[in-house]
């Protein structure tokens, strides 16, 4: 068996020592000069945040501006493209809020959910219940915090019990319980609005441009935070029961506890997701929120990106919402353009395990640096 | 009374025995590659559909196959759609439990997509055998029955392949302990490959029938084998027999639930059957101690 599974690596290796290495060299001798020069503002970077977010070279620098300048600037270059770019790109972002906040949670610690759907959808139903039952309507500042604590109520009771578990039986109820979910959403559809929902949240602002900007900074705001606590010794911490949960005890740090607050990390940024969610189109039903496929989009794009980083996730989800929404929309249907999304999750998978948004950055790094 | 409790006896024992198939399936690839097969739920609906395809004039527009071909046929074609799936995927990255594992979900859901592009969301209602026997009041469908007996035809002959013969007994012990198995002289790959071949089997005769008993749909999969996952954590990870008691035991509460509660509760105790066991047995009914190497 291992004969073939040689092969493949003989193949891999030939490849990389004929047609990436060399053509790496070439964009790296190009891309140098650009290290060089912004170096200093990296330097800078690195003595005021470097201990809070990590060290950047002056490329990853460049890299990471480059792209805030061009999600903040979208409103100017969004409409000479054909496509609802506005729309797909604020989509992006909330679905940038999930995969980071699963990402938190399952990609640091090892530890797979398949139930974070149902956290999300947590504040989204508290978010749709508080505005049909009650009135007046309660403002956005108390239904927003309420929904997020729902959410984090919920992610504690789905996690204190089934934290104690190991790994697959861990996925399992977390699977489970987003099945459960869905099914009490039609079993109880007096309450909770059944297969169709609720309509009645009210939407931020139907201004495209506006809504854009709501959606992006909230994004950028968890980005951040995630960002610290994943530099910081907890982010080391959860890494570590991913890798050897025993060496963990075995230093004196209870597991169970570091587990319980990534989950309950995760939980808040899932609920800031869902309320994001909610009001970004007003409608929160079963599809939108609940069902398994969401939890799954949120994994893909954690994966695509790079699991146990911030910057993969959202780089994922930018680039299978882009993808799903406006590239593969122009030339294939429905279930065409599905099926290759998944293929490219899988190609993914088996050939770039660490992640497309992880290797770029780590290439990025190395141009014109000491790491190899 | 007496009436609806045989009536929950009977079609608590045909659909459990189909829950069993499925489960035992999931079992033993999780007990021999420490693989847990989301797309084990992929090879149900697909088993379904392939049954329809070839059952539909194959040949020529009039002339269909007769069933009896048709179906060995269809088991045999999941069967080995499993061992690709193995053979053309899972043995790149089975060293990574979490790749692996995330994989045979991106693989399931592709499926998904695959049948939803071919065949549509409607739901394609279809029978193995036509027609209703009568059994003590209850009336229950032949293909119900046919099910029930070829599943438990089924699980007998796995019992005897794996406790009697050779080849069966290598798959138990690799099970067990791999490096034992390998060191007493057993192909690992050889195991592997007739774990998923075996295991695809028993998913394509149980996704017939319950295509037959519901309808098939591309989201056929997905409670059964939450329901499986249910029972196999019951009857413990890696046993076969927990798996047939735990199938019955969650079979009988789904069975009840849906007559005393209705429909829209479905799943509901079982899960809480589940966390009960999980909390009172962490290892489930017959499992032994999760211990992978």
């Amino acid at each position: 068996m291992s004969e073939r599974v040689r092969r493949i690596g003989r193949l891999r290796s030939t490849v990389r020592q004929t047609i990436l290495l060399p053509s790496g060299r070439a964009a790296a001798r190009v891309l140098s000069p650009i290290d060089r020069a912004l170096r200093p503002g990296a330097n800078l970077f690195n003595r005021f945040l470097g201990s809070y977010v990590g060290e950047v070279t002056g490329l990853q620098l460049g890299l990471l501006v480059a792209a805030l300048v061009a999600l903040a600037t979208v409103p100017m270059w969004a409409p000479l493209f054909v496509g609802n770019y506005m729309r797909t790109l604020a989509v992006a972002c909330i679905w940038a809020v999930f995969a980071m906040g699963w990402d938190i949670q399952s990609g640091y610690t090892g530890y797979i959910s398949f139930g974070h759907s149902a956290l999300s959808a947590t504040a989204g139903y508290t978010t749709a219940l508080l505005a049909v039952n009650l009135s007046p309507v309660p403002s956005f500042w108390v239904t927003i915090p309420v929904s997020i604590l729902a959410a984090l109520v919920l992610g504690l009771l789905i996690g204190l019990p089934s934290l104690r578990l190991s790994g697959p039986y861990f996925s399992l109820v977390t699977f489970v319980a987003v099945l459960l979910f869905y099914r009490l959403t039609i079993g109880f559809s007096e309450t909770l609005g059944g297969e169709n929902g609720f309509q009645a949240v009210e939407v931020f602002t139907w201004d495209f441009t506006e809504r854009y900007y709501l959606m992006l900074v909230p994004m950028l705001l968890v980005a951040a935070a995630l960002t610290v606590v994943a530099r910081s010794n907890v982010g080391t911490v959860l890494v570590a029961i991913r890798e050897n949960e025993r060496a963990v005890s075995a230093a004196g740090l209870d597991p169970t506890k570091f587990k319980l607050w990534s989950f309950a990390l995760s939980s808040i940024t899932m609920g800031i997701g869902g309320v994001l969610l909610a009001h970004f189109g007003g409608n929160v039903d079963p599809a939108t929120f609940v069902v398994v496929d969401r939890s799954i989009e949120m994994i893909a794009m954690a994966v695509i990106g790079g699991m146990s980083s911030v910057l993969g996730p959202i780089g994922g989800a930018f680039l299978f919402v882009l993808l799903r929404d406006e590239i593969l929309r122009l030339w294939f249907g429905h279930s065409t353009r599905w099926v290759m999304l998944w293929l490219l999750v899988l190609l993914v998978l088996v050939f770039a395990r660490n992640g497309l948004f992880r290797w770029i950055w780590h290439a990025v790094g190395a141009v014109g640096g000491d790491r190899e | 009374m007496l009436d609806s409790l045989l009536s929950i006896l009977i079609t608590g024992a045909m659909i459990s025995a189909l829950y069993a198939l499925i489960a035992i399936g999931f079992t033993m690839i999780f007990g021999v590659g420490g693989v847990l097969n989301l797309a084990h739920g992929a090879l149900i609906m697909a088993g379904a559909y392939v049954f329809v395809i070839l059952n539909r004039d194959v040949i020529w527009e009039s002339v269909a196959l007769p069933r009896l071909l048709v179906f060995p046929l269809a088991v045999g074609a999941i069967g080995l759609a499993s061992y690709g799936l193995y053979a053309g995927l899972v043995r790149y990255i089975e060293d990574d439990p979490v790749i692996t594992f995330l994989a045979t979900v991106v693989v399931a859901t592709m499926t998904t997509e695959i049948a939803l592009g071919i065949f549509g969301d409607q739901p394609y209602a279809y029978t193995v055998v036509r027609g209703q026997a009568s059994i003590a009041g209850t009336s229950v469908s032949y293909n119900d029955l046919a099910g029930f007996a070829l599943s438990w035809i089924a699980i007998g002959l796995l019992w005897y392949y794996i406790t009697q013969t050779d080849g069966g007994r290598s798959i138990l012990a690799a099970s067990m302990s791999e490096r034992g198995a390998q060191l007493t002289g057993v192909d690992l790959h050889s195991v592997r490959t007739r774990t998923w071949l075996i295991a695809g089997g028993l998913a394509g005769l149980a996704g017939i029938f319950l295509g037959g008993d519901q309808a098939a749909t591309p989201l056929m999969w997905l409670n059964p084998l939450a329901l499986a996952f249910i029972i196999v954590v019951i009857g413990g990870i890696g046993s076969i027999k927990g798996s047939i008691v735990a199938a019955y035991l969650i079979g009988y509460t789904e069975t009840l639930t849906v007559s005393m509660l209705g429909q829209s509760f479905r799943g509901i105790l079982s899960l809480v059957i589940l966390l009960v066991v999980l909390f009172l047995l962490p290892q489930g009914l017959y499992g032994r101690e999760y211990v992978h190497e």
